[in-house]
């Protein structure tokens, strides 16, 4: 008999005196281990595409400057496309400004997410900031 | 409410730090570490100061550890006193506060930094069981510091992602916290297996000496 049949026969001979303490014991131990195993996996997963994916979904935490410096734009740009001026900063959250402007978060992630998309090529490069940081 | 925290502190910055992490330490739900990453990210945009980011945000997650240290020796452990005159089980509570003696500064080191969301339950648990203030201060203050340079560093060197970094170290969190309760429950069962082939007379002697290795400590 090999050492790895014995091991076996041992483990089944334990289990059969397993009372219900010990049996949920080992119960609770398969699901903590498959859910962390699960777990494990998906994190690498994000993590590899963390480390190529360099824009970020936008939130409503975010402020203007925050996103234009994820993105790595011109901030008066974005400030522009949501009609605000750009001097001073606006340090609001976004979901403050999208309050302030009766928008939905939704609707202002939009107005961003597009006015990022023609500040990069292919679109010619945005133009510089008016002196007076109007909208 | 967190719109509210969140604007405070960018329009307000490290007084505003200061109160949201006094607040959360002593268990308002926020999501703190993110908080402390964009911190970072704005230490490095020049829109605040790194050393006082970093003083003033360990002082407030260092005062909120200690209101939920207090709760939980003042009012937690009067409950617990009274719902065990009530239903019994005080030799269980003080075998808890044996645990906490032994094991606690590691429980408050680690929750500080490695599992924050245990944090502000190991304050409450460790006021309940009594574990020493000077030794909680000094794993706090050690770990709370640890935590704070971490976050705030790892957001200021990331600070164009940190909302897909925030969401990353929450999952590894949870990968973290689940390697330690698989650990634990995989050696309560190689115990099981362990113990199943010895004779009655082995498993009295273990017993015996296991007793008597608790009176010694």
């Amino acid at each position: 008999m090999g050492h790895s049949s014995f091991v076996r026969q041992r483990i089944l001979q334990t289990l059969k005196t397993f009372n219900w303490q010990q049996w949920l014991v080992a119960m609770v131990f398969l699901l903590v281990a498959g859910f962390t195993g699960l777990h494990a996996v998906r994190t690498l997963r994000d993590a590899i595409y963390w480390q190529y994916h360099q824009d970020e979904p936008i939130r409503g935490w975010m402020t203007v400057g925050y996103v234009a410096h994820s993105y790595h734009l011109p901030p008066h740009i974005l400030y522009q496309a949501l009609g605000l001026p750009h001097k001073p900063p606006d340090k609001r959250p976004l979901l403050k400004i999208a309050k302030s402007q009766n928008r939905s978060i939704d609707k202002t992630r939009t107005i961003l997410q597009d006015a990022i998309t023609h500040a990069r090529p292919p679109y010619p490069p945005p133009p510089p900031p008016d002196k007076e940081g109007t909208p | 409410m967190i719109d509210q925290f969140w604007a405070w502190v960018f329009l307000y910055g490290v007084p505003a730090l200061f109160g949201i992490l006094v607040v959360t330490a002593a268990g308002v739900p926020f999501p703190d570490t993110l908080l402390l990453l964009a911190v970072g990210s704005f230490v490095a945009q020049g829109e605040m100061i790194l050393w006082q980011v970093l003083v003033v945000g360990s002082a407030g997650a260092i005062l909120g550890d200690q209101i939920g240290y207090c709760l939980g020796l003042w009012g937690g452990r009067r409950l617990v006193r009274r719902i065990t005159n009530k239903v019994g089980g005080a030799d269980k509570i003080k075998r808890a506060e044996a645990f906490s003696k032994r094991w606690g500064g590691a429980g408050v080191f680690f929750s500080r930094w490695l599992v924050g969301p245990l944090g502000p339950w190991i304050n409450l648990s460790s006021g309940i069981t009594a574990y020493p203030l000077s030794r909680f201060i000094l794993w706090d203050v050690l770990g709370e510091v640890l935590w704070v340079v971490l976050y705030v560093m790892l957001g200021k060197i990331f600070s164009d992602r940190v909302q897909g970094l925030a969401e990353l170290l929450g999952n590894l969190t949870w990968v973290i916290v689940g390697v330690m309760a698989t650990t634990i429950l995989g050696w309560k069962l190689f115990q099981y297996f362990r113990n199943s082939g010895m004779t009655q007379a082995e498993k009295a002697d273990i017993a015996a000496k296991s007793c008597i290795t608790d009176n010694i400590t």
